[in-house]
C-alpha cells in the first residue's frame, strides 16, 4: 500500500508531464485532420483560387471563371493584401489570377491580354498554372479563326469538354483511416512523452542509492516491492492507453474506431506502449535527476517523432533519415499504422506485413527488457 | 559590485548543467531534426518524372495526332512521363503492382487514364491527357474549319492540318507569372529561433528564485545582505540574458550557415530581433517567477507549457500560424513566440518593414509591460517570519 501510495503522489506530482502532450495530441487530432483525399473516386487535387476580376463577367470572361469555378476552389475574403500575402506563403491559397479589363472582348479580337498571376510555391500551383495556360491557349488557339465570341465561347467549351475519362482501381474510400493514421502516428510522441517522464521519474526516485539502501534494509521484501511498482506501471500504461483511444472516438468518431481497422490501430498502439513503458524502465535504472529524465524524454519523444513520420509523413523524409529511422521502434509502429489504413481487404497478404511490424516492434520489447537486466546486474555488481 | 555580482552569476548558469543542455544543447538538437525532417518538404515540388503505361493496340494507335503527341511527353530531358507501351493485361498488372501511376488506353474514340489511387501524379497524368486530347481535337477543328472555307477547291491537307499544328502549339497565353515563392520550411525554423529564446524565462526564472527568500536559501542570504537588492537582481538578470543571447545568435548563425535556412539579407536587423525577443522572454521569466508563490519546479513546468503553448500557436507542430491567426487573432499579437517567429518572417518575406516593426514595437511593450508588473511586485517585500 506505502509503495503504491509513493507511486501514484509521484503520478499526481508530474500531472502537467501528462497532460501537455495529451493536449497537444487532442488539438493535433482535431486540427490537422480535417482534409483527407477520397479514394473511391477520382478527385483532382483543386487548387484554391482567389480570382480578381476587372473585367465585365459576361461572354468569354464569365465562361473563363466559371471553368475555373470548376477546376479549383474559388476562395473569397482576401481583399486585404497581407492576409492575401501570408495565405499564398501558408499555401491556403495556391494562386490569384487577376483578369485584366476588356479580357472578354480582347480575347475574341484575337488581341493577347495579359492575364496576372501570382502563386505560392508547390506542386498544386503548378496544377493551377497548367490549368488556366489549359483555357487560355484553347481560347487564344481558336480566336485565330476569327469567331464571333458566342462561336469563340461555343468552340473552347466543345474542347475544353472533350475531357478523357478517368477510372479509378480502388473501391474501397480508405480516407477516414488516413485521419485514424495521422492520429494514431502522432501519438508516437504523446505516448513516449508520457510513459517515459512519468515511468523515470517513480523508478528513479526508488532507484536513488539512498532510497534502495533503505528499500533494502526496511520491512517490504524488495522482490515485492518491484511487483508492486510493475503492477502499478501496467495500471498506468493500460490506463493512459485507455484514454487515448477514448479520445480517438471523439476525435475520430465511432465509424472509425468501432471497426476492424481501429481494433487494429489500437492494438498496435498498445504495443508501441508497452514498448515505450520497455524503454522508460531500461532508462530508469540509470536513476536520472528529473531534469534530465525530462531532457532525455524530449530529444527521444521529438526525435523519433522527427525521424519516423509522425510530424511530417515518412513519404517526404530523405531516403537516408527513413534508413536510419528503421533502427528505432517508431518507425516499425507508424509504418504499421500507415498499412492499415490502406487496408481494402483482410487476407494474408495486407495482414501478414502490418502483423510483421507489430511483432517487431513486441521484439524491441524484448530487446530493451534483456538490456535492462544486463545493464542492472551489472550495476548491481558494481555497487 | 554589479559586475562582481554579475561574473559569479553567470558562472553559476554555466555549471548548470540543465540550463545549459536546454539553452545551448536541445535547440541545436531540435534544429538538426527539423533539417533533417524538412529538409524534402520543399524539395518535393521539384519535378521529377514518373511511370505511366500506354495500351498500345489498334484504337490507340488509329488516334495519330494523340499517340504522336502523347509521344513526345516521353521524350527529351524535360520529359513528364516514363511511358511502357504494353497490352492491356500487362498496363492492368503494372498498376496494380504499383509500377505506374496509371494507364492510357482508347475505347471507341474516346481517351481512357485508369489510376489506383488520387494523389498529385495521378492528377497530372489526367489534366496532361486532357490537354493532349484538347490539341488532337483543335487541331481536326481548325484544320476542318480551313478546309471548309476552300470547299470545291483543291486543298493540301498536309499543309492545312501542318498550319493547324502550328497554330495550336503557336497559341502560348499571355500569362504573367508574379508569383515571388518562398520556402515555407523556414517558418518552422523561425518558431525554433523563437523558442530557444523563449529559454531566456527559465533563466531569468532560475536568477529570480536565487534572490527570492521565500523560494531558497540563497535568497533568504540575499534578502539580509547588504548589497541592493536591484543591483543584484540586476545583475543575475544581466548573466541570464547574456548566455541566452549569446545561445540564439549562435543559433541562428548554426541554421544559416550550416542548415541554409533563410533569413532574408538583414543581419542587423535579424539579431536585433534576437535581442528584444529575448529580452521579452527574460521579462516573462521574471514576471512568472514573481506572481508565482509556488514551487521552483512548478515554475518551470508552468513555464515550459507557456512556451509549448506559444510555439504551437506560432506553427511549430505542423499547423500552420496562420490557421491560430484566424482561429485566435490577439494570441500571437501578445505571445512572444508568436511574435518572434512573425518578426522572422516578415524579415524574409516582406519587402516592407512595418510589419517587422510593429513586432519588434510589440516586443518591447510586453517587455515593458511584465517589467512594471514584475517590479511592482518585488518592490518593500518584508517578512516577519520565513
Amino acid at each position: 500500500m506505502i509503495v503504491s501510495k509513493a507511486f501514484w503522489k509521484i503520478v499526481l506530482k508530474n500531472i502537467g508531464s501528462i497532460i501537455l502532450p495529451t493536449v497537444i495530441l487532442l488539438m493535433f487530432g482535431t486540427i490537422s485532420v480535417t482534409s483527407v483525399d477520397s479514394t473511391a473516386q477520382y478527385e483532382a487535387r483543386k487548387p484554391a483560387l482567389v480570382i480578381f476580376n476587372h473585367d465585365e463577367n459576361v461572354g468569354l470572361t464569365k465562361n473563363f471563371i466559371e471553368y475555373l469555378e470548376e477546376n479549383a476552389t474559388i476562395k473569397t475574403g482576401y481583399e486585404d493584401d497581407d492576409r492575401l500575402k501570408d495565405a499564398l506563403f501558408y499555401e491556403e491559397v495556391t494562386a490569384v489570377i487577376e483578369i485584366p479589363e476588356n479580357f472578354h472582348q480582347d480575347m475574341a479580337l484575337g488581341h493577347d491580354p495579359e492575364v496576372k498571376m501570382r502563386s505560392s510555391a508547390g506542386y498544386v500551383a503548378e496544377l493551377a498554372k497548367v490549368a488556366v495556360r489549359r483555357y487560355l491557349s484553347v481560347a487564344k488557339g481558336y480566336s485565330a479563326l476569327h469567331l464571333s465570341e458566342q462561336e469563340l465561347v461555343a468552340k473552347v467549351d466543345k474542347a475544353i469538354a472533350n475531357g478523357v475519362k478517368t477510372e479509378m482501381k480502388a473501391a474501397v474510400d480508405t480516407s477516414k483511416y488516413a485521419k485514424a493514421s495521422r492520429y494514431y502516428s502522432f501519438a508516437n510522441y504523446t505516448i513516449l512523452s508520457c510513459f517515459i517522464t512519468i515511468i523515470c521519474l517513480i523508478m528513479s526516485a526508488f532507484n536513488r542509492e539512498q532510497v534502495r539502501k533503505r528499500n533494502l534494509v526496511g520491512a517490504i521484501d524488495i522482490k515485492k516491492m518491484n511487483r508492486i511498482l510493475l503492477r502499478n506501471c501496467c495500471i498506468y500504461v493500460l490506463a493512459a492507453w485507455v484514454f487515448y483511444v477514448v479520445i480517438s472516438v471523439f476525435v475520430l468518431g465511432v465509424e472509425v474506431v468501432f471497426t476492424a481497422q481501429g481494433a487494429l490501430y489500437a492494438v498496435n498502439s498498445l504495443v508501441f506502449a508497452a514498448c515505450a513503458t520497455t524503454i522508460a524502465y531500461l532508462i530508469s535504472i540509470f536513476a536520472l535527476s528529473a531534469g534530465a529524465v525530462n531532457g532525455l524524454q524530449n530529444v527521444l519523444a521529438l526525435g523519433t517523432s522527427f525521424l519516423c513520420g509522425a510530424f511530417v509523413p515518412a513519404e517526404y523524409l530523405p531516403d537516408s533519415v527513413l534508413a536510419f529511422a528503421h533502427v528505432l521502434p517508431s518507425y516499425y509502429y507508424i509504418d504499421a499504422n500507415d498499412k492499415i489504413m490502406k487496408i481494402q481487404q483482410f487476407d494474408a497478404a495486407t495482414m501478414v506485413p502490418i502483423l510483421l511490424e507489430i511483432a517487431v516492434v513486441a521484439g524491441f520489447c524484448v530487446l530493451f527488457v534483456a538490456l535492462a537486466n544486463i545493464i542492472s546486474k551489472k550495476r548491481q555488481r558494481i555497487a | 559590485m554589479f559586475w562582481h555580482n554579475y561574473k559569479y552569476a553567470l558562472k553559476a548558469l554555466l555549471k548548470n548543467r540543465m540550463l545549459v543542455f536546454w539553452t545551448m544543447i536541445f535547440p541545436f538538437a531540435l534544429a538538426m531534426m527539423f533539417h533533417l525532417a524538412f529538409s524534402r518538404l520543399h524539395d518535393y515540388d521539384v519535378f521529377e518524372p514518373f511511370n505511366v503505361a500506354v495500351v498500345n493496340d489498334e484504337a490507340y494507335k488509329n488516334e495519330k495526332v494523340f499517340s504522336e503527341a502523347f509521344k513526345t511527353l516521353g521524350e527529351g530531358d524535360n520529359k513528364l512521363f516514363n511511358i511502357e507501351y504494353v497490352n492491356k493485361e500487362r498496363a492492368e498488372e503494372l498498376l496494380e503492382n504499383g509500377d505506374v501511376d496509371g494507364y492510357v488506353y482508347v475505347s471507341d474514340g474516346k481517351k481512357i487514364v485508369k489510376i489506383k489511387e488520387n494523389g498529385t501524379n495521378q492528377t497530372v497524368l489526367t489534366m496532361t491527357t486532357e490537354q493532349v486530347a484538347q490539341s488532337a481535337k483543335m487541331i481536326d477543328d481548325i484544320a476542318m474549319t480551313e478546309m471548309a472555307k476552300s470547299a470545291g477547291q483543291q486543298v493540301d491537307v498536309e499543309a492545312i492540318y501542318r498550319d493547324a499544328v502550328k497554330t495550336v502549339t503557336g497559341a502560348e497565353p499571355n500569362l504573367k507569372d508574379e508569383s515571388h515563392v518562398m520556402n515555407i520550411v523556414s517558418v518552422e525554423f523561425y518558431s525554433l529561433i523563437a523558442m530557444a529564446c523563449m529559454q531566456g524565462a527559465m533563466l531569468s526564472c532560475e536568477m529570480m528564485n536565487r534572490c527570492m527568500p521565500n523560494i531558497s536559501n540563497r535568497g533568504k542570504r540575499v534578502a539580509i545582505a547588504p548589497t541592493r537588492k536591484g543591483i543584484i537582481v540586476a545583475s543575475n538578470l544581466l548573466a541570464g540574458y547574456t548566455m541566452l543571447f549569446t545561445a540564439v545568435i549562435a543559433l541562428i548563425f548554426f541554421t544559416r550557415i550550416v542548415l541554409g535556412v533563410e533569413y532574408g539579407d538583414n543581419i542587423p536587423s535579424i539579431c536585433l530581433l534576437a535581442a528584444v525577443g529575448g529580452l521579452a522572454a527574460t521579462m516573462l521569466g521574471m514576471f512568472l517567477s514573481v506572481i508565482l508563490k509556488t514551487r521552483e519546479s512548478a515554475k518551470n513546468i508552468i513555464i515550459v507549457i507557456v512556451t509549448m503553448v506559444g510555439s504551437l500557436f506560432a506553427g511549430m507542430f505542423g499547423v500552420t500560424k496562420m490557421f491560430f491567426d484566424e482561429l485566435a487573432p490577439l494570441v500571437n499579437k501578445v505571445s512572444p513566440v508568436g511574435l518572434i517567429t512573425d518578426g522572422f518572417y516578415s524579415l524574409y518575406y516582406y519587402e516592407d518593414a512595418t510589419r517587422f516593426i510593429v513586432n519588434v514595437v510589440s516586443l518591447i511593450v510586453v517587455s515593458a509591460l511584465l517589467f512594471a508588473f514584475s517590479i511592482r511586485s518585488l518592490r518593500r517585500q518584508r517578512y516577519d517570519s520565513i
